[in-house]
């Protein structure tokens, strides 16, 4: 027991000073995407399973349910995800998020997720395993168009596969079959929210370039905060009055 | 004290250096709100003309709207900037032609993406947030659009303006939660024209084909 505490305390210091230390913002630099032959392939696939499969069913989706059960289906959704939130906010030593995601996981489980007490008043930043990654340094790495699951950093579907394989092992398996079940109700209620966002980036002339774009700005929005918008912001602030000029 | 002051002149060089500094002072306080104001200004213009536009334009055909939207986006926003800072480096190899149709061949672009959403921002509010001078020409307008019904999440807006050489004040870049339109295209028409070694022709064959 002296030996786990004596571990974690050890863990704990070695996360804190990596925390201070972090400050891998290469926000400027192109993202790397030494497979986008096969990642053009994958984009194309993920397209077509869209098109036919997934884009039919989110449109039955809104028509056919109403939206106050779709709320509670997308809310139940995201707190099935909170303890991911929960354990690598504690990782990443933001205190803050970690006691408030823990606060409202523990009010709304109490519909099981389906409503929110809060009302979406609190602002809970989402935190996956690759964004713990991220603060220790580790480089976001090449991009990746993963199947069925879309555009990702290396970094970040590390993060994804490693997030899910924690929440496999301490949930049990009723949790685990239903987290199963809960996958492709995740796509469709996804694709319902962005149909718009898709549909245009379709239609555009050149929509892996596209969604690769969105994807990264987003994404490194997500994972490096305010930091990387103004970092971003100072050197298109260069660019942009060297075009005034 | 005053003797002291006397003798070697001090005082006057220190009236002299602080009304100095003042005088410089009150001339960049006066240019930098007047810069804020007129795109705080610009910026609202543009989303109420917008939000009249979604309702005037319901009935009128497809290609009659687009034309409406057309004509509203020449008035706020600098194409001839986008045109640039979307193409980089390749630009200055274009000719003149091919830098007018791509110009043409990304406002369509533009009229498109703002017909796909212009219908629900007539339902939406706007909400100014605070603005910001950035440098020497750049002004920051920031602003959050608000769903009463909350079945659309807030949405964080940024304004990039800067004034043109007619001194009117234009819309250089628009941030989505922080994703960046100018950005986004750039990556769409670099990543065609470095496929093509550079080629324009290609790249505007490419745009015609998607729209």
């Amino acid at each position: 027991m002296k030996k786990l505490s004596f571990s974690f305390s050890y863990l704990f210091i070695l996360l804190f000073v990596l925390n201070g230390c972090s400050n891998n913002l290469k926000t400027s630099a192109e993202i790397t995407d030494p497979f986008e032959d096969l990642n053009r392939n994958i984009f194309a696939f993920n397209k077509s399973v869209d098109q036919n499969i997934v884009s039919p069913i989110s449109d039955s989706y809104v028509k056919t349910v109403p939206y106050p059960v779709r709320k509670s289906i997308t809310n139940h959704l995201k707190w099935m995800d909170t303890p991911t939130t929960i354990v690598n906010s504690a990782l990443q030593v933001d205190l803050e998020n970690t006691i408030l995601a823990s606060a409202k996981f523990m009010l709304n489980g109490l519909s099981l997720g389906f409503y929110d007490f809060d009302k979406d008043e609190t602002k809970i930043h989402k935190k996956d395993f690759g964004s713990t990654l991220a603060k220790l340094n580790v480089p976001e790495g090449p991009f990746l168009m993963v199947p069925f699951l879309g555009p990702k950093t290396t970094r970040h579907f590390a993060g994804t596969i490693s997030d899910r394989q924690s929440l496999g092992n301490v949930s049990s398996d009723s949790v685990n079959k239903l987290s199963l079940v809960e996958i492709p109700i995740n796509l469709v209620d996804k694709r319902t929210k962005l149909a718009n966002n898709i549909d245009n980036i379709y239609e555009s002339p050149d929509p892996y370039s596209k969604i690769k774009s969105y994807y990264i700005q987003n994404r490194r929005k997500n994972v490096y905060g305010d930091k990387y918008l103004e970092i971003k912001n100072n050197k298109s602030d260069l660019e942009f009055e060297k075009l005034l000029q | 004290m005053k003797n002291f002051y006397n003798s070697i002149n001090i005082q006057k060089i220190l009236y002299i250096t602080f009304f100095s500094l003042l005088y410089f002072q009150l001339l960049t306080y006066k240019a930098y709100p007047d810069n804020i104001k007129n795109s705080e200004m610009i910026v609202q213009q543009m989303i109420a003309d917008a939000k009249k536009h979604a309702l005037k334009t319901i009935k009128l055909s497809p290609k009659e709207r687009s034309l409406k939207i057309e004509k509203l986006i020449k008035r706020f926003i600098n194409l001839d900037f986008m045109a640039r800072a979307t193409t980089g480096s390749f630009w200055k190899k274009a000719t003149n032609t091919q830098k007018e149709k791509y110009k043409s061949a990304l406002l369509k672009q533009i009229v498109n993406t703002i017909e796909e959403h212009l219908n629900t921002l007539a339902t939406l509010s706007y909400k100014p947030q605070k603005s910001e001078a950035r440098g020497k020409k750049l002004v920051y307008v920031k602003g959050i659009i608000k769903d009463h019904s909350k079945k659309i999440p807030d949405v964080n807006l940024l304004w990039k303006l800067a004034e043109n050489k007619k001194g009117k004040f234009l819309v250089l870049d628009l941030e989505i939660e922080g994703i960046s339109l100018v950005s986004t295209h750039k990556a769409e028409t670099m990543s065609i024209l470095r496929k093509n070694r550079g080629n324009f022709n290609a790249l505007l064959n490419t745009f015609s084909k998607g729209q």
